[in-house]
């Protein structure tokens, strides 16, 4: 089991490729049994992602004799096959994919099973009586079926982003390889750290101003780029300092070396400050520490940095503690309270998510209300429109207006170019209309809201009457005088009201805020031990599974035995870095492979945190595994510095002349 | 290609076509684990070897500041990452743990969400619920089927769509439910293959799975009894129901005013149906509305009076009315005197039950006591509960019913029945209720069935009403000796056949050959007013000044008015009763029971006989005209 042995890792890969066949074809199947078909375009172009990467171990073997630790490709590759799976699964369901279709595609696939189960079951009679052919019961043979064809075809395959972006990643892997294998290129970043930095930031915080929720140019993150310089930069600058760093006087280092690792160190925060990006931030935190500490060799210091950030984290999580909590220990929630305003509505979001997701908020909650609101105005937008007649008479000609636009939109096909241009027109003759309804649902709920829970003084009030009666309370002859009552109806109002009131806020908080993360809690719950296996759950019913999410939807699919595995890759994955760290003979080396070691490590960790709610959620991806652009190439970007570093490490090794003592 | 043979001769051998897929699934998994454990092999294999490579510090440092430069100490430091990093890898798969395996057991909410998940109703969807037969099974007459919709749809393209079709969608309405309001059959019935579907293991491994091949459900319901009972409501507000009080068989439940299965289903439509205070369209009068039981609730007093061996007391009837006790209001019959034909003077049983004399039943009340009324109440399934305002608070009883699972039992449970026996409650509360008045005015129709259905039972026994076919009979509670329950039966009788009898009216109906038994009941209930705009209850604001601090209050005072509603109990055939029923009619006016839901239950009677639901020798009347043989007058002498 020689490490530097590319023949294994080449059949390891074989295995793996075989695997992958092997996944593609059981969520083929399943989707026969569902009634659709997968493309077989999209499984070959998946298989064919394989070569590339086969490619890559003969190129390194054979172009630089490659020197270094071939568990960190393998175990990359693997993760990608995976991801690779998981990706199938979701975009060759229709329900998943399809966007205007979304009902109609879940109503084809129930439908399918619904039928099936008549031809199986139901006696001849039944099935005249239903107006079916009169057949007696047979089972059911998928041969004889016609399935819904395939979304896909070669020509869709072939140019899409989803083929060339891996390719492109695989490429930048190989480049990454090379560039960083040269002394020279290393020794450039090392001595140009600083400007590497300064550099990234203008282009990124340009890119985060005009940059609207989180995202930026459609639906991509350019900045995961950033991620290297800034790793890189920060390196640089703890390599030249980090020796100044031991010469302490009273066991504090000097300013003139602390400021500028301080302003490295904060510089990546600004930008994702400004993204809200809340995920990155914590990856960027955890890969910084790593750093640190493995830089800075005295106890004391280690220990007032690791303090004082644990300190700020324990701030932080004070802060976004629900007030039930907080209430029960003393002073909590007058130090929490300054610090409750000054986070912003989104980050109070996820840390109830993390929280108490499975309990909505009150509905007057500051960061939820407008969601509610928003939510109500959509749902119940037909209703409030009749309840109000002025509002019904301006909507009944917008409505004419749009009821042929609808019908014309109906019978375009999917992915025409019109469609767009239709329901943006449909949409700007919906918007006043819309607004206004806005403006009632806030009405009709700040109404509801004070019924329910009207001010105190009046609830007292109201409380002095005894109130016992009902409409149909058995008639008491002696006291049939006195038989109404103040408090009745407003009690009974105020009742009706609260419970309204409660299940519309249940409701909007399923469907809304909570919809995503409670819905992928009960794919992971449901998905047991084993997984429901590929193609036979509902991970499609989780928006964006393919991304932040896709280790809920393999958890749903593959159970806890396929998220063990996912973690336990990663462990492999971290302990090859680290080894690698271990091995390097320079501090910058070392520390750049710890940093990137640290960098995918934690990102996964974070995701699949956020998922399993052991973190609140942040909405970063699971490396290699997620469907990514920039992600994608920047995990295999950092792949192939790791192996440069790694490769870097053998070749001296053998240059020395000290080869690793075999240990068997 | 080869793939492709093998695909498919498994797929013939491997039942049901899941099993396939989740094989190939575990064999997938069971593949990345083992090229993970090569992985994990290799790190543990590389575990211990050292860094040859180490960062060596200057020699020209000092001794103490080259130890800490030293890559050992760095190399500590990713050490520690290692550990820490794998503990934290680790403890976040054990949320994923937490979530797969002990969440739904530790946390309740999380248990109630989840069966809520849109998964599920995914898969219950998916797994086509079954029919819901009438008792004869017959396909022709179902509740529920299910139908090839063909329509087109936007494009002007023909679609097939499954739909589920309700033969009689009002009729059978409030038994079978909607998705929105509280669940009825259709929701509950085939509740208990909402699990979701299995995991990959126990597809593979579990024969059992997908046996249920047939899922059509028989119910005790008569179709063509339960569309007739709908059909004499008519135009009225009330509500029929018709057991077999030998089995508990529910026959038909019919309530007016109802709603379509198919309006419910339209989110505003329901709302506006839910909203509708005046007649509660979705609320069944048969099971979950109160009733003033009226005299009906005498049989509930005489069966008590059994049950405490009272029968044989002689009762006096006052002309100024009973007097329970000193200063307290009189107690007389309808009259404002004593009931004819019997006048005043002192009265037995069957005088007292043929007559529906109040004054007796409220003093046997009295005689029989709070503690032997609560025991019947009781054996019943009615509530005696301690305090008037306690009765206000107490729900549902779904315990009395023969179901397959806690699901059906919810969907079909009946507001429970109260009377107050307490220590607080003075006499005259006690006595009236014995007549049906006061705090007895909680009653549903289908409880008082089950009180004629107590007295129906050859063996004297209340038989927990079902509503599968399926399910064996099941005793609720045993209510009177045989002999009492034959004694009572004929007492019944005395209100169709004596000529002082208050529902004689209804044997031209019956036809001579058929005994019934049953009892009449007219009853006064304090109704609100509704408005004829808005169907909500009518009030007026009245304005009180208190005279200490001369704060206005306003008071809104519900406006009331009187409604009379009319009753009839019945048991037929009297020798060997296959029905037990009972029916009330809203707001007749100054008519009576006798003259208004005595009718009904008796082309009840009639209909079900035709259907055979009387045994098959009954359902044609025997040629001859002659009156059926009477049986031996009970042992207690009219005096």
């Amino acid at each position: 089991m020689n490490k530097s042995r590319p023949s294994t890792h080449l059949l390891i890969l074989l295995i793996i490729a075989a695997l992958a066949a092997l996944g593609h074809y059981t969520i083929h199947y399943s989707a026969l049994i569902r009634g659709y078909e997968t493309s077989w375009a999209t499984a070959g172009r998946n298989l064919f992602l394989f070569v590339p990467l086969f490619a890559s171990i003969i190129i390194l073997a054979r172009t630089v004799r490659f020197a270094g630790n071939w568990t960190l490709f393998t175990t990359a590759v693997l993760l990608f096959s995976i991801g690779l799976v998981g990706q199938y699964r979701l975009f060759s369901d229709p329900e998943y994919v399809s966007i205007g279709d979304k009902a109609q595609a879940r109503e084809q696939k129930i439908e399918t099973q619904q039928l099936r189960y008549i031809k199986e079951h139901y006696s001849a009679e039944k099935k005249r009586i239903m107006g079916l052919p009169a057949t007696p019961p047979a089972p059911v043979n998928l041969a004889d079926e016609t399935p819904r064809p395939a979304l896909e075809g070669i020509g869709d395959v072939l140019f899409s982003g989803k083929t060339l972006i891996p390719l492109f990643a695989f490429a930048c892997f190989l480049g990454a390889f090379f560039l960083f294998r040269k002394d020279r290129v290393l020794d450039f970043f090392q001595n140009n750290g600083f400007l590497l930095v300064l550099l990234t930031l203008v282009p990124l915080m340009l890119a985060a101003f005009t940059s609207s929720g989180g995202k930026s140019i459609g639906n991509m993150t350019p900045w995961e780029m950033s991620k290297v310089p800034f790793l890189l930069g920060f390196a640089a600058i703890l390599t030249v300092l980090y020796r100044n760093l031991t010469k302490t006087t009273w066991g504090v280092p000097s300013g003139r070396d602390v400021v500028p690792l301080v302003f490295m160190a904060a510089i990546p925060f600004v930008p994702f400050l400004v993204l809200k990006d809340f995920g990155q931030m914590l990856v960027f935190a955890s890969a910084y520490i790593v750093l640190y500490l493995v830089a800075v060799k005295r106890l004391p210091q280690r220990i007032v940095f690791v303090g004082s950030v644990a300190f700020l984290i324990a701030i932080l999580t004070l802060a976004v503690l629900p007030t039930t909590m907080q209430t029960r220990v003393p002073l909590l929630s007058t130090i929490a309270e300054p610090l409750k305003k000054a986070l912003p509505g989104r980050i109070h979001q996820r840390f109830y998510l993390w929280f108490e997701a499975l309990k909505p908020p009150p509905s007057d909650t500051f960061w939820w209300k407008d969601d509610f609101e928003n939510f109500y105005a959509e749902e119940y937008r037909n209703e409030i429109i009749e309840k109000n007649p002025d509002l019904q008479e301006k909507a009944a000609p917008v409505e004419r207006q749009i009821t042929p636009l609808v019908q014309q939109l109906n019978q375009l096909p999917r992915g025409d170019s019109r469609r767009a241009e239709l329901q943006k027109k449909i949409n700007d003759l919906q918007r006043p209309i819309n607004a206004e309804v806005k403006e009632r649902a806030k009405q009709e709920l700040a109404e509801l809201r004070q019924t329910a829970y009207p001010q105190l003084a009046e609830t007292e009030k109201v409380g002095d009457e005894p109130s016992n009666i009902e409409n149909n309370q058995p008639p008491n002859p002696e006291a049939q005088d006195d038989y109404s009552d103040p408090a009745t109806a407003s009690i009974e109002e105020q009742q009706a009201a609260r419970g309204r009131l409660d299940s519309l806020n249940e409701e909007a908080w399923f469907a809304d805020d909570a919809m995503q993360s409670s819905r992928a809690t009960f794919g992971i719950s449901s998905g047991g031990k084993t997984g429901r296996g590929l193609g036979l759950g509902f991970p499609e019913l989780i928006p964006v599974a393919d991304s932040d999410y896709i280790y809920a939807a393999l958890g749903e699919e593959t159970g806890l035995v396929g998220g063990l595995l996912i973690i336990l890759t990663l462990i492999v994955f971290v302990n090859a870095g680290i080894r690698t760290a271990l091995d390097a003979r320079d501090m910058f080396t070392k520390l750049c492979a710890a940093g990137l070691t640290a960098f995918i490590g934690f990102q996964g960790l974070v995701n699949i945190g956020g998922i399993t709610r052991a973190l609140p959620m942040t909405g970063i991806t699971l490396p290699f595994v997620s469907h990514g652009g920039f992600s994608l190439i920047t995990s295999f970007v950092m792949l192939g510095m790791l192996l440069a570093i790694s490769h870097r490490n053998g070749v001296d090794a053998q240059f020395n002349g000290t080869k690793p003592p075999e240990n068997e | 290609m080869l793939l492709f043979l093998l695909q498919f001769n498994f797929a013939e051998l491997i039942k049901p076509l899941e099993r396939y897929p989740a094989l190939l699934s575990l064999i997938y998994l069971a593949g990345v684990a083992f090229v993970v454990f090569v992985l994990v092999l290799f790190v543990l294999f590389n575990r211990r070897r050292k860094s040859p490579l180490a960062v060596e510090p200057d020699e020209n440092l000092p001794e103490e500041v080259r130890k800490r430069l030293g890559a050992r100490s760095a190399n500590r430091a990713l050490w520690v990452f290692r550990v820490v990093f794998v503990a934290l890898a680790f403890a976040v798969f054990g949320f994923h743990v937490y979530w797969a395996l002990y969440a739904a057991e530790k946390d309740p909410r999380f248990a109630v969400l989840e069966k809520r998940d849109i998964r599920v109703k995914r898969v219950s969807k998916s797994q086509l619920s079954g029919w819901i037969l009438d008792r004869d099974g017959d396909l022709k007459d179902t509740f529920a089927y299910w139908k090839i919709d063909k329509n087109k749809d936007q494009s002007g393209r023909e679609d097939e769509d499954l739909a589920r079709v309700y033969p009689l969608d009002k009729e059978m309405a409030h038994l079978l439910g909607t998705e929105r309001g509280t669940p009825g059959l259709e929701y509950s019935l085939f509740k208990n293959r909402e699990e979701p579907t299995p995991e990959a293991l126990e597809v593979l491994l579990d024969p059992d799975i997908k046996k249920d091949e047939n899922r059509d459900v028989r119910l005790t319901i008569d179709h063509e009894l339960q569309r007739f009972a709908f059909e004499q409501l008519k135009d009225k507000r009330g509500a029929i129901v018709v057991l077999n009080p030998q089995n508990g068989e529910v026959l038909a439940v019919a309530s007016n005013p109802t709603f379509s299965l198919y309006d419910a289903q339209d989110r505003e439509k329901f709302r506006e149906m839910d909203a509708n205070q005046r007649d509660r369209p979705l609320v069944s009068r048969a099971m979950r509305e109160y009733y003033v039981p009226g005299s009906t609730f005498k049989t509930f007093t005489m069966i008590s009076a059994f049950r405490a061996g009272r029968q044989n007391e002689i009762l006096n009837a006052y002309s100024g009315g009973y007097v329970p006790y000193r200063n307290s209001r009189s107690i007389t019959d309808a009259n404002g005197g004593c009931e004819p034909p019997f006048g005043c003077g002192p009265l037995n049983i069957l005088q007292a039950f043929e007559a529906s004399s109040n004054q007796y039943f409220s003093q046997m009340a009295v005689l029989l006591g709070r503690d032997r009324m609560a025991e019947t109440a009781s054996i019943f399934g009615i509530e005696a509960v301690e305090k008037p305002e306690d009765a206000l608070t107490v729900g549902f009883i779904s315990e009395i019913w023969n179901a397959s699972s806690s699901h059906v039992k919810n969907a079909v449970a009946l507001r429970k029945s109260t009377i107050v026996t307490g220590k607080e409650i003075s006499l005259y509360d006690l006595a009236i209720q014995g007549m049906g008045q006061g705090y007895a005015g909680q009653m549903t129709p289908f409880q008082m069935a089950l009180i004629a259905a107590g007295a129906g039972n050859l063996n004297g026994n209340l038989m927990k009403p079902k509503i599968e076919l399926e399910r064996a009979p099941e005793v609720f509670s045993n209510v009177l000796t045989q002999s009492q329950a034959e004694q009572v039966r004929s007492i019944m009788a005395r209100v169709t056949e004596e000529p002082g009898g208050t529902a004689r009216s209804i044997m031209p109906i019956l036809g001579q050959d058929i005994r019934v038994g049953g009892k009449t009941g007219t009853a006064q209930k304090q109704v609100p007013v509704y408005d004829k705009k808005t169907n909500k209850p009518k009030f007026i604001v009245i304005k009180r000044r208190n005279r200490k601090t001369g704060e206005i209050t306003e008071i809104r005072r519900t406006v009331l008015e009187k409604r009379v509603d009319g009753w009839f109990i019945a048991i037929a055939p009297l020798e060997n009763p296959q029905v037990a029923i009972a029916v009330i009619v809203e707001n007749i006016g100054n008519s009576s029971g006798g003259r208004t839901a005595a009718p009904l239950a008796a082309n009840m009677i009639v209909k079900a006989r035709q259907e055979g639901l009387l045994g098959e020798a009954m359902r044609t009347a025997p040629t001859n005209n002659q009156p059926a043989t009477r049986k031996p007058q009970p042992t207690i002498r009219r005096r």
